[in-house]
């Protein structure tokens, strides 16, 4: 392409042709997800909170793959928790993010490529959904702080002479609240599992779920 | 993207042959007495014909049972050049490469590699030494969390604790890596595991079952695609370097032809479509043609196919074909409307969608307006540049002559800088899988093992030409050595312009010129290093010497470098600024 005997209209470093200034520029735009958008009326997605389920098998590692993929990924991760199932092997992982709807699409995509996940589910706003705590307190006022316990439905694990224990549970809104009751007497030290949820009713909780009483575990949902 | 477990419908390679006579045991096979021959087992039952590698006391156990095998071993100077190698050859053959490593040190300088694999989607399947098992946690004596530091950078990696399971694991493994969207995968291997007694023999290599792609785009969402491609006015097909993974590249011509649709590839696509065709543009993003880039910013409807739209291809995504609809076909569903939103998604693998979508379209959209525009800009923008009489030898013409000086199936290899972008611009392409570079990870020092892989894996008519610059050069120069044992044939293209030249054009550009750590003071003469490695070496200042010099060093059968000593002020043009829009690319640095 190198054309020695024209080379007089090329620059000597560079490239001819018109300059930007020189070329049509549609005036469309894209937003930071990519998008499309009206120039006129610009929108982006506001985060929401959702919690995902994912059944996973337990490999070793599985908990560090997902919770990497979260960090590496820049994904906003509020509470992960997760525990077997009665399907041997077999684990739940549940997961608060907040993220705006496309984040919260490619968090489900990306989780549903790593090699441990089987399958993973959105839970909707119905969901069963709920979130332990350990509270210890002082232990001086023993009456009141089993007066607040029973407000809230709690237990008390533990009592002694200096400190008390109480196990809380509840959707995250009782949980705060519980907590600000109990400021009164002093807490020493807390312990929040974050939420764990299951879909209510008749439906699975990740697609393709079967339940843990069957003889067959649940197939991975990508499969084709 | 090979639909089952790879296989190698190849005959056997020389060596392998060779070997054959020598090895009586090669026609019954020995049986399996460890979990190491359980490895290798795994890995012929595959039809693995090579493995690049460097020993190391961890993984000497896998490398005894490797002394029996047919498999032919290629010792690395440096396990990173084993990761690119492998990764080239798996560009090349478009099946998983295989390489091998020791722990600890072995397995970290394999990461680069891994890494590359993994933004490139290259098949790899990494076999690495560990500790023995009981020794794992205490940090041993070359001990590294490989399965931990390789996580993030692997499709899955395993980590084996059983010489009875330790076979099956390294196929899936391999199977993994070829299978959907290709990656790199690894096994870490304790000496134990490896050294136990086990007679189990691998069964057929199976992917897992959570990892099983979706082939088959869904039906409506096809036909709504194939509406939009008819309605368009505009359209333009991106095809990205899942199309040759995919081995689509027939699909994806002839459907360009049937449509008369223009066509940009990304810089991985380079290759599924001839450059020569009248419809191509070439590539498109920061170095893209100026035409590639006009197209992209004016075009109604993308239908883009086996592409991650990367930020080096799509500038700002604000400005991103701003206008367009986009049609996304992809195998990995997590790749559609992660940077740019798809409007018609198509999730499936490469060929067989086109298919779909050709099999749904009932006519070819009324575009004359738009290819004759298309036509102008190739026109407008050409990629010409001056070769004036006062100012040294330009890099575009090196790369032009040695374009001509080989077929048009020669396996081209690069760095990363500006040598790699002029490689890409003035070479013309016209095959998939000849041309092998580092895109997504930028790994300078990719181009001379890559060079190496991709020797093992063509045809020996296959010519193998490795254009380097002297930064990347210097980074994997110790391969050479390789080049020289295995008596390769590979001819590498040094563009010398004694700079980290694209550090040094962005210094000018936008550091004021401040040419901080780019610059060097000296560089070694590369032609009598060259020889010093057994290597035949040229040197070349002037453009009258270039010709004779590339047929010379093409002619020689074995690893030849030639040192060009370009004009060190040249830049690479077109560009588009980081995060800027592709359709104001500049042509020259007052552009910028």
């Amino acid at each position: 392409m190198s054309s020695e005997d024209s080379t007089d209209d090329l620059p000597k470093h560079g490239l001819k042709g018109p300059s930007p200034e020189e070329r049509p520029h549609p005036e469309g735009r894209r937003n930071s997800e990519g998008i499309r958008i009206d120039p006129e009326a610009e929108a982006e997605h506001e985060p929401r909170r959702a919690v995902l389920s994912a059944l996973v098998e337990n490999d070793p590692g599985v908990l560090s793959r997902v919770a990497g993929l979260f960090s590496r990924r820049q994904f906003n991760i509020e509470s992960l928790t997760v525990g077997p199932t009665t399907v041997e092997n077999h684990s739940r992982i549940t997961m608060v993010i907040e993220e705006p709807d496309p984040g919260i699409d490619q968090a489900k995509k990306q989780l549903a490529k790593l090699k441990p996940v089987i399958s993973v589910g959105e839970l909707d706003d119905d969901a069963v959904r709920t979130e332990l705590v350990l509270l210890k307190v002082e232990g001086d006022e023993p009456d009141k702080v089993h007066a607040v316990t029973e407000m809230y439905d709690g237990q008390t694990l533990d009592a002694g002479p200096k400190t008390i224990t109480v196990q809380l549970t509840g959707d995250e809104q009782k949980i705060d609240d519980a907590i600000d009751a109990f400021r009164q007497f002093g807490i020493i030290e807390i312990a929040r599992t974050g939420y764990t949820a299951l879909a209510r009713g008749n439906q699975p909780t990740v697609p393709g779920e079967k339940p843990g009483t069957a003889d067959e575990p649940t197939k991975p949902t990508n499969t084709q | 993207m090979s639909k089952q477990a790879p296989s190698s419908p190849n005959a056997a390679s020389d060596a392998a042959e060779a070997e054959e006579d020598a090895t009586a045991e090669s026609e019954t096979q020995r049986p399996v007495t460890t979990g190491s021959e359980s490895v290798i087992r795994a890995l012929e039952n595959e039809g693995v014909e090579a493995a690049f590698g460097v020993q190391g006391g961890a993984i000497m156990p896998i490398y005894d049972a490797l002394y029996h095998s047919d498999i032919r071993h290629v010792t690395m100077a440096h396990e990173q050049g084993a990761a690119h190698a492998a990764d080239a050859f798996s560009v090349v053959r478009n099946e998983p490469g295989v390489c091998l490593a020791t722990s600890g040190p072995g397995a970290t300088n394999l990461v680069t590699g891994i890494a590359d694999a993994n933004m490139d989607s290259d098949g790899l399947l990494a076999l690495t030494g560990q500790v023995p098992v009981d020794m794992v946690g205490s940090d041993a004596f070359q001990e590294t969390d490989t399965t931990g530091v390789t996580a993030p950078i692997t499709k899955h990696n395993y980590f084996a604790s059983d010489a009875d399971t330790v076979g099956d694991t390294v196929g899936e493994a391999l199977a993994l890596a070829g299978e959907g969207r290709p990656g790199p995968t690894l096994v870490d291997l304790p000496k134990d595991v490896s050294l136990d007694d086990t007679d189990v023999d691998p069964g057929p290599a199976e992917p897992p079952e959570t990892t099983r792609p979706q082939y088959v785009a869904d039906e409506e969402d096809v036909a709504e695609a194939a509406a939009a491609i008819e309605a368009a006015e505009r359209p333009l097909l991106l095809f990205g370097g899942g199309v040759i993974k995919a081995d689509a590249t027939d699909e994806a011509r002839a459907f360009a032809h049937e449509y008369d649709i223009p066509v940009v590839t990304t810089m991985p696509g380079i290759g599924s479509f001839p450059e020569d065709d009248d419809l191509c543009l070439s590539w498109a993003g920061m170095h893209g043609t100026g035409y590639a880039n006009m197209a992209i910013t004016h075009t109604d409807l993308l239908i883009a196919v086996g592409t991650r739209f990367d930020d080096r291809l799509t500038g700002g995504v604000d400005t991103f074909a701003p206008e367009a609809e986009v049609v996304h076909i992809d195998i990995d569903p997590a790749e559609i409307s992660k940077n740019v939103h798809a409007d018609y998604p198509l999730v499936g693998d490469a060929g067989i969608v086109i298919g779909q979508v050709d099999d749904a379209m009932d006519a070819a959209p009324d575009a004359d307006e738009w290819r004759e525009q298309c036509r102008t800009w190739k026109d407008e923008y050409p990629m010409d540049y001056a070769t004036p009489d006062d100012e040294p030898l330009k890099p575009q013409f090196v790369v032009e002559i040695l374009d001509e000086a080989t077929d048009d199936d020669t396996i081209v290899t690069s760095g990363v800088g500006q040598h790699q972008m002029w490689a890409a611009q003035y070479w013309e392409f016209t095959e998939p899988r000849t041309w092998v570079s580092s895109h997504g990870l930028g790994t300078m020092g990719y181009g001379l093992p890559a060079a190496i892989g991709a020797r093992i894996a063509a045809d020996d008519e296959q010519d193998v030409v490795c254009v380097d610059g002297d930064g990347s050069f210097l980074m994997t120069i110790q391969e050479l050595s390789v080049a020289v044992r295995e008596e390769l044939d590979i001819t590498v293209a040094v563009l010398n312009n004694e700079y980290i030249g694209m550090v040094r054009q962005w210094q000018d550009a936008f550091f004021e010129g401040r040419r901080m750590a780019a610059e060097y003071n000296w560089c070694p003469e590369f032609d009598k290093l060259a020889e010093a490695f057994g290597a035949r070496g040229w040197r070349v200042d002037d453009y009258d010497e270039v010709a004779d010099a590339v047929e010379e060093a093409v002619d020689y059968d074995g690893p030849s470098v030639i040192d060009f000593h370009i004009d060190p002020a040249e830049n690479v043009y077109p560009m588009v600024p980081s995060g800027g829009a592709n359709g104001k690319f500049a042509l020259t640095e007052d552009q910028l």
